[in-house]
């Protein structure tokens, strides 16, 4: 049932190439991709909540990307002559990218776990060098060979954790899987077990885009199209910092628990205040969210160094709410630059009285900033209090200062490209052709939404639920 | 021994020579003899053979032709353009030579066979990714580092061949598909395929 759901999205998308009129293909796009997004929902109580969770993050935002293509680029299309550049294999590519970041998150071992991992590059070069300009094609460029290093790591330190499994007794059969390991307790082999854990993080650190492994991110998520980097930036980074929360797990087990925390806190204060520091000098929209990525990233990692219910609870609660803060954010400079025909801060002026789509940006910016009353706002002050029940004053201290300077340049953006007069052209909702342009714009609001309500998750029965989930995170069951 | 020493001589062609058509021979046989070490911890499982199959076929003779084909066809990608002249390659290949062998000095790794070699091979690896300027250069710098994960992985983990060949075929065929696609793509914009051409993407 499993392989089932994991190939869902990649069979919606071949089914409905078997349709020849557009407009039918568009609605049995939107059709099949939303009886594949709700696939996960079959597999309750047949794999953990952890990986559920995450399956529906990767399902609702691949949706809403696989929603907003369609009625995006019903209008505009690329102009590239390469074979990967056509229509009908940018869906198909999505839809293996969809399927590829399923089968992480509902794997259950480091094996399958890593294949997925690899097979989204395989799909996402091509989706960054869509365009086939020379930029994007240098962006793709860096992301092949940044990620496969990254990937490659991540495999070697994956092997290295199977010789501990192995040499402690475990069936090989079940050497790579973390459920296997954590009840088997093995704690004989820690030098190797914090090495493997150690290469493991690195290479899944890479694809999350941690400092220093994170280069090659603000050219990939600034240079895909703007659905692409909505789910690179929402999803891809959240399914990487899924496989370093098992990674999490396994490391506790081992007896490599401390060390694993102390890299984490390091990565994460790093990505912090090198991508808060970036983000002021950016003067592109789409870079800037970029940055705010590794930022976001280095978050989620810094909750985990600091560990305790209350961190695993943070970074929890921050991967959920960052993916739909950003991906809001990059479906909506989509939109803006499909109206305005750039994402050059300095070109933008007045998107608040210029449609739908400039509002819908000034919340996606102030969500990503963490103010309330987004999601991010209660994850963020969830992580101070992580940090605080921790006693890492020095990483929280410099984690904070960060994150001013992250706020500090979403105000500066959010203040230049919404106020003033926009140029006197129509508006920009005025300029997609109904009702093609509604799914975008939909699919933009929906993600919004998503990032506002979730703020109230710790206050319901959710919130239990998400606890629970997060105490399985970084120690033994 | 012999292995050892033919691969301490492959890795140092990796990084001194210029020349892409000797590179290529280089690095086939670094793959050539981790096939050697992997195909034996294959034999008694046919699934793990069945892998390690696609993902020889794939390193030691689709890639290579793909890369050869390229340099035929494109006078100025036969030379690897380094970025630092010989004296410093020459030391970098010294300095990789003896310090991987106090790799097996790391706590944990000492009982892994040929963890020296495995060290060689990935550093050389890094050392062809960031001296040598050619993209064609990087893609072997990819499929080497795949080699040394490879090796790394049947000499510390050999009771797991599926695994091991499954993620040795895949990460094959994502470097040698895409990165050649991409060096195809690429000849349009930049004929030179000089990684100094990709410097517009900054800060």
């Amino acid at each position: 049932m499993t392989w089932l759901v994991v190939i869902s999205p990649l069979l919606a998308a071949l089914i409905t190439m078997l349709f020849r009129p557009l407009d039918v293909r568009r609605t049995a796009r939107v059709v099949f991709s939303s009886a594949a997004a709700a696939m996960p929902l079959t597999l309750i109580g047949k794999v953990d909540w952890l990986s559920l969770l995450f399956a529906g993050i990767v399902s609702s935002i691949s949706l809403l990307a696989t929603i907003f293509s369609t009625g995006m680029y019903s209008v505009d299309w690329g102009r590239g002559q390469a074979l990967w550049t056509r229509k009908s294999i940018y869906f198909v590519l999505l839809a293996i990218f969809w399927s590829a970041m399923l089968l992480v998150v509902l794997a259950t071992n480091f094996g399958l776990l890593w294949f997925g991992i690899a097979a989204t590059t395989l799909a996402t070069a091509f989706l960054v060098g869509f365009s086939g300009e020379a930029a994007a094609l240098e962006a793709a460029w860096k992301y092949l060979v940044l990620c496969s290093v990254g990937i490659g790591l991540a495999l070697l330190g994956i092997v290295l954790l199977g010789r501990v499994s192995l040499e402690e007794g475990l069936d090989p059969a079940q050497a790579l899987a973390w459920g296997a390991i954590t009840q088997h307790h093995v704690s004989s082999a820690v030098p190797l077990a914090s090495l493997a854990t150690a290469i493991m993080l690195i290479g899944f650190g890479t694809k999350a885009g941690l400092v220093p492994m994170h280069a090659w991110l603000p050219d990939a998520h600034s240079k895909a199209p703007a659905p692409i980097s909505g789910l690179l930036s929402g999803v891809l980074v959240s399914c990487s910092l899924y496989a370093i929360m098992r990674t999490a797990t396994v490391a506790s087990a081992l007896g490599a628990g401390d060390s694993f925390r102390q890299l984490l806190l390091g990565f994460g204060v790093a990505s912090i205040i090198v991508a808060g520091a970036l983000m002021l000098v950016q003067r592109d929209l789409k870079r800037l969210l970029a940055y705010s990525t590794v930022e976001h990233a280095g978050i989620v990692a810094l909750a985990l160094g600091f560990g305790g219910p209350l961190g695993q609870f943070a970074a929890l609660f921050h991967v959920v709410a960052h993916a739909f803060a950003k991906s809001a954010a990059f479906f909506t400079a989509g939109l803006v630059q499909s109206a305005s025909g750039t994402t050059t801060l300095s070109e933008l002026k007045g998107l608040w009285n210029g449609g739908l789509p400039g509002r819908f940006l000034l919340g996606a910016l102030a969500a990503l900033g963490g103010m309330p009353p987004f999601a991010l706002f209660v994850s963020e002050l969830l992580l101070v209090a992580a940090g605080i029940a921790a006693h890492q004053w020095i990483a929280l201290g410099l984690g904070a200062f960060g994150i001013v300077l992250g706020f500090a340049a979403l105000t500066r953006a959010t203040i230049a490209i919404e106020s003033g007069h926009a140029p006197a052209e129509p508006p920009l909702a005025q300029r997609f052709s109904p009702p093609l342009s509604r799914l975008s714009i939909g699919a933009a609001a929906a993600a919004l939404t998503c990032a506002v309500a979730f703020a109230v998750v710790p206050w319901t029965s959710l919130g239990a639920t998400f606890a629970a989930i997060a105490r399985g995170i970084g120690k033994m069951p | 021994m012999t292995f050892e020493l033919l691969i301490l001589a492959a890795g140092a062609v990796l990084v001194l020579d210029t020349s892409t058509s000797r590179v290529v021979v280089a690095y086939v046989v670094v793959v050539a003899i981790v096939g050697h070490f992997a195909a034996a911890s294959t034999l008694h499982a046919p699934l793990a053979l069945a892998f390690f199959s696609i993902s020889f076929f794939l390193k030691a003779i689709v890639a290579p032709i793909g890369i050869w084909t390229f340099a035929r066809r494109n006078a100025a990608a036969r030379n690897l353009r380094p970025a630092v002249d010989l004296p410093i390659r020459l030391v970098v290949v010294l300095a990789l030579a003896f310090g991987s062998q106090y790799v097996p000095h790391v706590p944990g790794l000492a009982p892994i066979p040929m963890v020296g070699t495995i060290a060689y091979i990935m550093l050389c690896s890094f050392a062809v990714l960031v001296i040598q300027r050619n993209l064609l250069a990087q893609v072997i710098g990819l499929l080497v580092l795949s080699a040394g994960v490879t090796l790394a992985a049947v000499m510390s983990a050999p009771q797991l061949p599926e695994a091991v060949e499954l993620g040795a075929t895949f990460d094959a065929l994502v470097v040698t598909f895409i990165g050649l696609t991409l060096v195809r793509a690429f000849l349009t914009h930049h004929p030179l395929l000089d990684i100094e051409s990709l410097r517009s993407l900054r800060g």
